[in-house]
């Protein structure tokens, strides 16, 4: 990488569940409010859409005496350092790392095949009206323009931290914080310092890529280059030791295959 | 006596050749998916977005007719006999120098094993080509399995064209006649399938 690698480090214990973030990122990205039915929380949307690039689930618990505790947790493109979706992309520089680690998109160059959707481990990017991929970019715009990603400029608690994302983990590791996404899939672009385990916030506790997108694609595709060619040379193989059946019986005299 | 018997009729060959060229379409608008390596193919197509279109279209085609010519064929190719299990036990010989002679019937024991290959992979390559086409539709991880599938059945689907090619035309010579005019020769005839040919009345 020839810059440093960005991201953020979301510190989950300092989130007050305001949303900020999601209505920056709408206003940056010029994006329409989605029309959502009141479900009895407070978490709204519940659930990615292609106009929401990031959100904060409420996760609501009640522990044996009725203590009701909330945990926030920032959803979002965790722009991995081993992207599922990038590997699967089937399109040169519709998914691309920027210079600073981040896995951007252009929807130019999308060509609406979805497979980032499924090979994504951790069900993020989302298709709208237009049939082209969407998710977080981390403002790369904006970055490039020396400026914070707009969730973090709107984050008034500091729960969203961006910078250089080795600084940002040595200082919560200074902090005693636990991490989550430190080194799996070479290292999530965004770290979370969590106060539970993973799973408590719908977080996979061991994130990878997909096993059957593992296979498909680390397995099927090479093979299936060396099962093409080898079935070449298998046929033509064939075809100079055993040889073709030509049909003898036929004769010279009657013309045909048969060979003098 | 004429030099030729009638192998296949002008509808079973028209609806191999759209078999054929369906298959042909969903090969190149299908590799630029496969992988990078080969996106230059879906300049065939105008880009990925019209590849992906063919391969859609294509891939009805492909599913209609070539399920029709599996049926067509069921009967015939879920028939195996003592001859055909003697031809499977040697591999129909073409690991043998040796000139050996089966009793075929109208399909030999090959061709049956890969036509009934042929009906079950379309089946599977056109569920599996629903389910990667929209995938908000299924279960996550029904989808990665599907992509998987599609894959896989795809690789085996490539190798046995590559055979299929090579056994019909270089490999066994006057076999592409039956395909392309219909006719065969009766001496091709009586030394591959010589069951059938005793069944349609050659000696």
């Amino acid at each position: 990488m020839a810059q440093v690698r960005v991201g953020f480090l979301v510190d989950t214990s300092r989130c007050i569940g305001c949303r900020s973030c999601q209505v920056a990122c709408k206003a940056w990205n010029h994006m329409d409010a989605d029309k959502t039915v009141e479900k009895g929380s407070y978490e709204n949307p519940t659930d990615l859409t292609p106009n929401l690039y990031n959100r904060i689930r409420f996760l609501e618990s009640a522990d044996d005496r009725g203590n009701v505790k909330w945990l926030f947790m920032n959803e979002r493109c965790v722009h991995c350092g081993d992207a599922g979706c990038m590997k699967v992309c089937p399109a040169p520089g519709a998914l691309h790392r920027t210079m600073e680690g981040i896995v951007a998109f252009d929807k130019e160059k999308c060509i609406s095949c979805k497979y980032c959707v499924s090979a994504c481990p951790f069900n993020i990017p989302r298709y709208g009206a237009d049939d082209k991929v969407t998710k977080c970019h981390l403002c790369f715009d904006r970055i490039g323009a020396g400026k914070l990603p707009a969730c973090a400029q709107a984050c008034p608690t500091q729960t969203l931290q961006f910078g250089g994302r080795d600084a940002l983990i040595s200082k919560a590791k200074a902090a005693g914080k636990k991490l989550y996404g430190e080194n799996a899939l070479a290292g999530l672009g965004v770290v979370y310092a969590l106060e539970e385990k993973p799973e408590a916030y719908g977080l996979p506790a061991d994130p990878s890529i997909p096993t059957s997108i593992f296979l498909w694609k680390d397995v099927v595709r090479p093979l299936g280059i060396l099962g093409f060619w080898g079935s070449v040379a298998a046929v033509v193989v064939h075809y100079v030791t055993f040889g073709t059946r030509r049909l003898e019986e036929d004769g010279k005299g009657k013309g045909g295959d048969a060979h003098g | 006596m004429g030099k030729y018997v009638e192998r296949f009729n002008t509808a079973e060959r028209v609806l191999h050749w759209f078999v054929a060229a369906s298959f042909l379409t969903l090969l190149l608008s299908g590799l630029g998916l496969y992988s990078r390596l080969f996106h230059g193919y879906f300049t065939l197509f105008g880009g990925g977005a019209g590849a992906i279109l063919a391969h859609k279209y294509a891939g009805g085609i492909f599913f209609v007719s070539s399920l029709m010519l599996f049926f067509n064929h069921a009967k015939e190719m879920f028939s195996f006999d003592e001859d055909d299990r003697k031809w499977f036990r040697s591999l129909g010989g073409y690991l043998s120098k040796d000139p050996e002679h089966f009793n075929s019937g109208k399909f030999n024991a090959g061709q049956k094993g890969f036509g009934i290959f042929m009906g079950i992979a379309t089946f599977l390559l056109g569920v599996t080509g629903v389910i990667n086409w929209i995938p908000a539709s299924f279960p996550r991880a029904l989808v990665q399995f599907s992509l998987l599938l599609h894959g896989l059945l795809f690789l085996a689907f490539v190798m046995l064209m590559v055979v299929h090619v090579y056994l019909t035309t270089i490999g066994n010579p006057g076999t592409l006649d039956g395909m392309l005019y219909g006719n065969v020769r009766r001496i091709w005839a009586r030394r591959h399938h010589p069951k059938w040919y005793k069944e349609i009345g050659g000696e």
